[in-house]
């Protein structure tokens, strides 16, 4: 990755519900991950779930349903302003984890035909009927601006609201919906992103790609408006196959449900989240081996002085191990890394802490010498997932 | 009816851990990591990190099907670190990069914010004000 320059963003535009802007100094795919964490992985809140109470329009209850569940609904802070139901306390729904939308039209004209639009749905507000005695109360109502959970645009002047259906004299639509959090991994109305525009090396420079075209490749290819920005590739120059792209062109659109500055700040946020939540699991993974086997055996000897892991008193085998029947010499990550990088300071040591070591493995000099030491599949210190294969509790 | 509960795409269950780590038994030095409910997102990203780093003699992943929401990566290391920590390093690093374009994106966002304070106002009630530039209005954002 270009990591001797720092990254540089250029915003180009921005607009209530876009933003254009220029990515440079990063790698194709961290800028491709901000892409799709951008798409797929920012929650929202989206109609899930419609209760109809009367549909006599002419289009069935799961056409309508499936129209009511795509209409944009404003989800500012949905990190915090609202709950995933499926991590919410409540039966079926409260007032943390949904926002409940109530529509209910009529037509009584004689000859006029009614177009029932986003503008009918109205946010309900929640009453005591629902069992309280299960819901933990939060903080989330606080954290919520006015408008939340109401269809993008709604009254406002200059947008057009989102057709639902037509009806005629004596129709009636009436629904309740229950709007819940989510992300686009699960259903695209989730998704905050209308569209998002990438691109980079505009001129083909890098050939990672190969135009087809009918007689003439420039005229039958218009550069987009981004090739003004670059310098076009030259008749006679050659072409360097080690370049890297390092200017991107992002235009992300939104559909109302956030904003633009919203939804990009909110995708690196995700995306640092993910990569510290696989930090997490990769530093507790060795220590969940450990436990497997020493929680039953020897809770308290683990971080004491002689016994903690790697103690160079505990002989050749990996980790310390006390058991007789352990990994024998030979066995665990016989390498080279300093000894006992684990309870390499006797006493402060713990097993149930994180490692203040990154180099996790090093253990005390095994026998065989740098490298992984040969070792039957099964038998050995730590690669064993069972106790009995780890010989910690024999 | 049966249909498993779509979140569990992307969500842990109940006691599963988020990487397991498989050691090669074969050649010196790797390890294939499954990273359980990830996708390309971070397949890829993990990839070209490791490539860039000098210790990695070998670094590739795949996701084995489509319908199992996991990535396998596979990292040789050159022996002065074992696999797993440099995958560490390597998470440590793009955390940094992305925090230092966070910087400088919500930098961006506010100068912009302040150059187009009237653009906030594109829809509605602006509209019939003269806070436009020139004979823009609404329609023309």
């Amino acid at each position: 990755m270009s990591q001797e320059k720092d990254p540089h963003v250029r915003i180009q535009e921005l607009k209530k519900d876009k933003v254009k802007f220029v990515l440079e100094n990063v790698d194709l795919a961290l800028a491709n991950s901000i892409r799709r964490v951008m798409m797929a992985d920012i929650p929202t809140i989206a109609i899930d779930m419609v209760e109809i109470e009367s549909n006599t329009t002419v289009l069935p209850d799961e056409f309508i349903a499936h129209r009511l569940g795509q209409i944009p609904l404003v989800s500012t802070n949905c990190d915090e302003a609202i709950r995933y139901t499926r991590d919410c306390t409540c039966m079926d729904g409260c007032k943390y984890c949904t926002v409940i939308l109530n529509l209910n039209v009529a037509c009584n004209e004689e000859g006029k035909t009614m177009m029932i639009t986003s503008n009918h749905l109205e946010v309900a507000l929640w009453g005591e009927e629902v069992d309280q005695s299960m819901i933990t109360a939060g903080d989330e109502l606080s954290k919520r601006p006015d408008n939340f959970g109401q269809p993008v645009g709604k009254d406002e002047i200059g947008v057009e609201p989102i057709l639902i259906t037509k009806i005629r004299k004596g129709m009636e639509l009436k629904v309740r919906c229950v709007a819940k959090k989510g992300i686009a991994k699960e259903h695209a109305k989730w998704s905050p992103c209308s569209a998002v525009g990438f691109e980079y090396d505009p001129h083909n420079r890098l050939r990672h790609t190969t135009y087809w075209f009918e007689s003439d490749e420039r005229a039958e290819w218009p550069l987009s408006d981004n090739a003004q920005l670059e310098e076009p590739v030259k008749e006679d120059e050659p072409f360097d196959y080690n370049a890297k792209p390092t200017r991107f062109y992002m235009d992300v659109e939104t559909d109302g449900s956030l904003g633009p500055q919203e939804v990009v700040l909110k995708g690196l946020q995700e995306l640092q989240t993910k990569l510290a939540n696989l930090v997490l699991g990769l530093k507790q993974e060795p220590e969940a081996e450990m436990a497997t086997g020493a929680d039953q055996s020897l809770p308290q000897t683990n971080g004491h002085p002689t016994a903690g892991w790697g103690a160079p008193a505990a002989g050749a085998g990996g980790w310390g191990q006390t058991s007789p029947n352990g990994t024998g010499a030979g066995a665990g990550w016989g390498s080279p890394v300093a000894a006992g990088a684990w309870g390499g300071s006797p006493g402060t040591s713990n097993w149930s802490a994180p490692p203040a070591a990154p180099t996790g493995w090093g253990t005390s000099p095994a026998p065989a010498g740098s490298g992984w030491s040969p070792r039957p599949p099964g038998s050995a210190g730590w690669g064993g997932s069972s106790p009995q294969q780890a010989g910690w509790n024999v | 009816m049966n249909a498993p509960n779509r979140y569990e795409l992307y969500v842990l269950e109940e006691g599963e851990r988020p990487v397991e780590i498989i050691e090669d038994t074969k050649i010196p030095n790797a390890a294939t990591i499954k990273v359980v409910k990830q996708d390309h997102t971070l397949g890829n990203l993990l990839r070209a990190q490791l490539l860039a780093m000098p210790q990695v003699l070998f670094a590739g992943y795949k996701v084995p099907h489509p319908l199992q929401p996991h990535f396998l990566i596979k990292v040789q290391t050159d022996g002065t670190i074992t696999p797993t920590a440099l995958l560490e390093q390597a998470c440590t690093k793009i955390i940094g990069t992305i925090a230092s374009l966070e910087a400088t994106f919500k930098k961006e966002f506010q100068m912009s914010n302040i150059g187009a304070a009237v653009a906030e106002d594109a829809y509605g009630t602006g509209a019939t004000t003269s806070g436009f530039p020139g004979d823009r209005d609404y329609l023309d954002f």
